[in-house]
């Protein structure tokens, strides 16, 4: 009595259009058939079920197939087919071409003498080539507005800029930018990479900022023929900064993530992990580098023009340092940039009786649609190419392509997944 | 030991110009829902079923082919849609619209298009179809018979002609009437495309309209 009921149940869901979960399930552990209660049934009866559920699932697919017939689009089982709201971070050289390591530096003299007077951009390559550009911009902010020249009118470029910076980076009441380095400091070099070679944001982690040692005889202008850097001098040597989020979460202030900037390399980690040489603050999330005066002066002889109402153009100190240690050591400006992208994932199932004719006029000739290769009547294939997304009106939406033409036939499945990026 | 066929391939997308429009409009506008698939640069006469190497090998020159990137421009992709059949299929579904052009002969004449999909049963019986009419300065055309959900209207090939205001007009339907318009300097011809939504496939029929003269122009007040 139990086993009829159990088969006009079956019965009675297939007239209704409800399809068991599994066919395989059946007999076993899973849950299947909603209500009904398989404990008391016997092996038997279980195995007659089994096999109409099988021909149920069977004649469902063949609806299926015949529902499709003629059918050019496929909706998406939204649950199962789509998979949304991927987030995925994505990381990339940060210089130009996508290139990890940047060795060439040049400024440009299409750069304005009241624009020098704050900032110099660092190019790639030489200006007037086409293709190079700017990479980053260097600058030099003094808190009393000393090592640039006011010219008698009280315009002090480095003090504008430490401003900028501490307002852009500092927290409100904060008015001095403050290193483990030095402690609070006046004098600040800043490295500022161009927006769109940054994305969203420098990749903590990996920078590294090789800088040169400077000559003991700088002139006091930077911009001057005596600012260079020394030759071989064990006391100064090349160093090369990086940040310390290896060994630190650093800190969140109200312009992001701030880390230390340290001695170290990206292959070796910070250097002296234990007692680490403090010159400076990372700002990944502002893609900004704020190097600590003080510190440069002292390790690496920078002899930063501090003298009040004087054109010392600072940061071309910099620029000569960061170049010259590609000059003399041979090292590169390691960065990469980071963005988080949000991709939609649809996977596009091709089951073997779908998709094996063509529209294409070269399928067919004549005007009755006769199948133009023989040998593919009765044994049809298509070549599948491009993939169109669509929305309920049939507007083609997003497009992809394959790499090379993928045959189909009705001995061949294809699982294609489009991912679509916003 | 050998490697396993991989037969999961990852594409990447690039949205359409519709898409980024639906998508700049936010909420709902944009949502893919179902997926077809094409084969536009593919030319089948490039099957080879006497390839000295064998059957391996028929489609060898087609699986070769370097495929061009996607554009952006939805009325230029999918043109060439694959479509399911049953097996022993000898004969494409292909849209008729009974005569191969179309005269009118002035102004307000008209001609109704009645399209049918020949070699499948029920072909296009839910979608209908689109028409689209190359020059709008021709002729106007209108939908007799509409869709059950009237006002969508799938993508479509775009013709633009010399004349910006002669740019393609589309309708979407079961059938259609075209009207001539006016003309006063010469007789134009157009073209009509009458493309199966579901099915795919496109018919052209041409299209004539000849110049108005007094006696074809109605001069009744």
């Amino acid at each position: 009595m139990e086993n009829m009921k159990t088969i006009k149940q079956l019965k009675r869901q297939q007239r209704l259009g409800i399809s068991p979960p599994s066919a395989p399930t059946l007999a076993g552990t899973a849950p299947a058939l909603g209500t009904i209660d398989t404990s008391n049934v016997d092996a038997g009866t279980l195995q007659l079920a089994q096999q109409l559920a099988n021909q149920i699932v069977a004649e469902q697919q063949q609806i299926q197939i015949l529902a499709a017939s003629g059918r050019v689009f496929t909706r998406f089982d939204a649950v199962n087919d789509i998979i949304d709201n991927q987030t995925e971070t994505v990381t990339a050289g940060l210089w130009s071409g996508n290139i990890g390591s940047l060795t060439t530096y040049f400024t440009s003299s299409t750069q304005t003498n009241s624009q020098r007077r704050y900032y110099v951009d660092t190019f790639d390559g030489d200006p007037s080539v086409t293709g190079s550009a700017v990479q980053f911009a260097l600058a030099y902010g003094n808190a009393n507005g000393s090592g640039s020249s006011n010219y008698g009118n009280a315009d002090s470029p480095s003090k504008a800029i430490y401003a900028q910076y501490r307002q852009l980076l500092l927290n409100a009441n904060d008015t001095r930018f403050t290193t483990a380095g030095s402690g609070s400091t006046d004098s600040i070099y800043v490295v500022n990479f161009k927006r769109n070679r940054l994305k969203e944001r420098l990749d903590a982690g990996n920078f590294e900022l090789p800088l040169a040692p400077m000559s003991a005889s700088a002139d006091t202008n930077g911009t001057g023929s005596n600012v260079e850097i020394t030759g071989s001098n064990p006391s100064f040597g090349t160093i090369r900064l990086i940040d310390d989020s290896s060994i630190s979460t650093g800190t969140v202030t109200e312009s992001g993530r701030v880390f230390n900037i340290v001695s170290g390399s990206i292959n070796n980690g910070v250097f002296s992990s234990s007692d680490p040489v403090y010159y400076g603050l990372a700002y990944p999330d502002y893609g900004t580098l704020v190097l600590d005066g003080k510190m440069l002066d002292q390790k690496l002889q920078f002899q930063t023009n501090t003298t009040s109402n004087s054109e010392g153009n600072n940061h071309f100190r910099l620029f000569h340092s960061v170049s010259g240690s590609a000059a003399t050591a041979s090292l590169g400006f390691q960065a990469r940039n980071s963005e988080k992208v949000a991709s939609t994932h649809y996977f596009v199932r091709v089951k073997n009786a779908e998709y094996n004719f063509s529209n294409n006029p070269s399928y067919v000739t004549g005007s009755d649609g006769l199948i133009n290769q023989s040998t593919f009547i009765g044994d049809p294939k298509a070549y599948i190419t491009t993939v169109g997304l669509y929305n309920n009106a049939q507007e083609l939406l997003a497009v992809a392509k394959l790499s090379k033409p993928l045959l189909k036939s009705f001995q061949r499945e294809a699982l294609i997944r489009v991912k679509l990026d916003f | 030991m050998g490697y396993l066929n991989n037969s999961s391939v990852t594409v990447d997308a690039i949205l359409t110009l519709k898409g980024r429009e639906l998508l700049a409009k936010g909420g709902n506008a944009f949502n893919i829902t179902q997926f077809a698939i094409g084969d536009d640069e593919v030319d089948y006469t490039l099957w080879n079923p006497n390839h000295p190497l064998g059957t391996n090998f028929y489609g060898t020159i087609i699986e070769n082919l370097p495929i061009t990137e996607a554009i952006p421009d939805e009325t230029q992709a999918l043109k060439y849609k694959l479509v399911s059949l049953p097996k022993q299929t000898t004969n494409l579904p292909i849209v008729t619209v009974g005569n191969s052009s179309i005269v009118l002969q002035g102004p307000g004449s008209s001609d109704t298009i009645s399209p049918n999909t020949a070699n499948i049963q029920g072909g296009n019986a839910n979608l209908g179809y689109t028409v689209i009419l190359s020059d709008s300065t021709v002729a106007d055309i209108q939908v007799t018979t509409a869709l059950s959900n009237p006002g969508t209207l799938p993508t479509t090939p775009r013709f633009i002609g010399d004349n910006e205001d002669a740019q393609s007009v589309a309708v979407a339907g079961f059938e259609f009437k075209v009207f001539a318009k006016t003309l006063i300097v010469a007789s134009k011809t157009a073209t009509i495309t009458i493309i199966g939504n579901e099915t795919g496939g496109a018919t052209t029929i041409n299209l004539t309209v000849n110049k108005a003269t007094t006696a074809n122009l109605n001069l009744t007040s």
